[in-house]
């Protein structure tokens, strides 16, 4: 390392902040929009899942098995580079992104909401049956807003999974946080300083979605009549709690 | 459609290339996996620690780990760590650390749920007929523990497994870089990355499936309840 040049720089970051922060506003538009089509096809496989039929019940097995064991690197290859090439679709960088970020944490959606859904005791569907509501009825006005409450936390923990894979998107050329801070990376030759920073921005997005999910979660414990989750992860258990 | 040829003999041309890089992503796999059991033992025993400064450390490691981007983290380690302290680290290792990192962030929990799951009367059983603290731990907690700990670990291993491909990008020839490298010659990346898709898939379900069957063993010598 040149001997002139100061050890820590961080000047160049200050230079580019404004593109950093660009490239984070993408990274947070494509972790949401990847989230929401996940939310959306998720519960459309979930209730395929429980349907009666059962083909739908093989097509949303598979589905689930397909998007939960496919890493998201190879997806979005899969995505951007094969499909262009096999089938003639050319989906620009952004929207390939965010369908393999929709369609990975689809997968897992699934199978939260399925439990979810499953957790919700019998006597709600047969009380609502008994009312005379249609079993759609019952799905949506019984069962749905009570399976809501119960699979928020894990939701929201997806978010902040798609929040981090979404530094994936940079290999296709997604202009977000962590393409631009290899580009100014190499511009500046600054890497530690720039990935810092970049890690850092993470890191506060991360904590902060983290943060509003507990708070969520504790919110919502109010309104439901069972304990819920009572570990809580957030605080250490004291000394005297363990080694008692 | 535009006349696309379908070109699978590709695949099987590249399949010594292929099972190398799988190789590679089991090893790298591995390698991290040990290296997170390491890092996430002695932060689950930090948060269980007596001292408050040692539990709000290790809190704080555990978040900021789990909280940076597998990707962030490789590229921090492997351009940003070693060029600023002149560390010399192969790909392959700044892969292993990135993702003992990572893992381990989700494995001193899954340890310190393990052991917070006993129930506090064994403990105090274990001390009452006059077990040492440590013997308490060894013999009566932790065999215990590691019935639920094996199943959550596995489950870590997966998401290493699938996060050991982004190590491609900073050249470990594993699967996706055989891949990338065979479809920039043949313009074949759909045949290549629907494989190694594939591949993972077949990985990954087994691996899962490795670990049922081993709860299920697990759980052969405990009472029913």
């Amino acid at each position: 390392m040149d001997n002139a040049q100061p050890f820590f720089d961080f000047g160049p970051i200050w230079e580019s902040r404004w593109l950093l922060l660009e490239g984070f506003g993408i990274a947070m538009f494509s972790a949401v929009a990847g989230i929401f089509f996940a939310i959306v096809l998720g519960l459309i496989v979930a209730l395929m899942r429980l349907s009666r039929f059962k083909v739908l019940r093989g097509i949303a097995f598979v589905y689930t098995q397909l998007f939960r064991g496919v890493p998201l690197y190879v997806l979005i290859l899969w995505i951007y580079f094969g499909l262009v090439y096999a089938v003639g679709i050319d989906i620009p960088r952004i929207p390939s992104g965010i369908i393999a970020l929709a369609l990975l944490n689809s997968g897992y959606l699934s199978e939260t909401f399925r439990s979810g859904i499953l957790a919700i005791d019998k006597g709600q569907r047969e009380a609502g049956e008994a009312l005379g509501l249609k079993k759609w009825e019952v799905t949506r006005y019984i069962i749905l807003p009570q399976a809501g409450r119960i699979v928020v936390p894990p939701t929201g923990n997806q978010f902040v999974d798609a929040i981090k894979d979404s530094a994936i998107l940079s290999i296709i050329g997604v202009p977000e946080l962590m393409k631009i801070a290899q580009e100014q990376a190499n511009l500046f030759y600054r890497p530690f300083e720039f990935y810092t920073v970049a890690g850092l921005m993470y890191l506060v997005a991360v904590m902060l979605v983290s943060r509003g999910v507990f708070m969520l979660e504790g919110r919502l414990a109010r309104y439901s009549r069972s304990k819920g989750h009572d570990e809580s992860s957030e605080t250490a258990p004291s000394a005297s709690e363990v080694n008692n | 459609m535009d006349g696309y040829i379908y070109n699978w003999n590709v695949v099987w041309q590249s399949m010594p290339e292929l099972r190398q890089g799988l190789i590679i992503t089991l090893q790298i796999s591995i390698v991290g996996m040990a290296l997170a059991i390491a890092f996430g033992l002695i932060f689950a025993t930090g948060r269980l620690s007596q001292y408050g400064y040692i539990r709000k450390i290790s809190v704080g490691v555990v978040d900021v780990s789990r909280s940076i981007p597998l990707f962030v983290l490789l590229f921090w380690i492997y351009y940003g760590l070693s060029l600023k302290f002149s560390i010399n680290l192969t790909a392959f290792q700044a892969g292993a650390i990135a993702l003992g990192i990572t893992g381990g962030a989700y494995m001193a929990e899954v340890f310190r749920g393990g052991i917070n799951a006993i129930d506090l009367g064994q403990r105090e059983a274990a001390l009452a007929i006059g077990l040492t603290q440590s013997k308490a731990f060894f013999l009566v907690i932790f065999p215990q523990a590691i019935r639920i700990i094996v199943p959550q670990a596995v489950n870590v291993y997966v998401g290493l497994l699938k996060g050991a491909t982004i190590v491609s990008v900073i050249g470990v020839a594993d699967m996706i870089y055989v891949a990338q490298y065979v479809s920039l010659n043949s313009f074949t990346p759909f045949e290549m990355y629907s494989a190694v898709g594939i591949a993972f898939i077949a990985l990954t379900v087994s691996v899962a499936g490795l670990a049922f069957l081993l709860e299920k063993r697990l759980n052969q010598g405990r009472a029913r309840g």
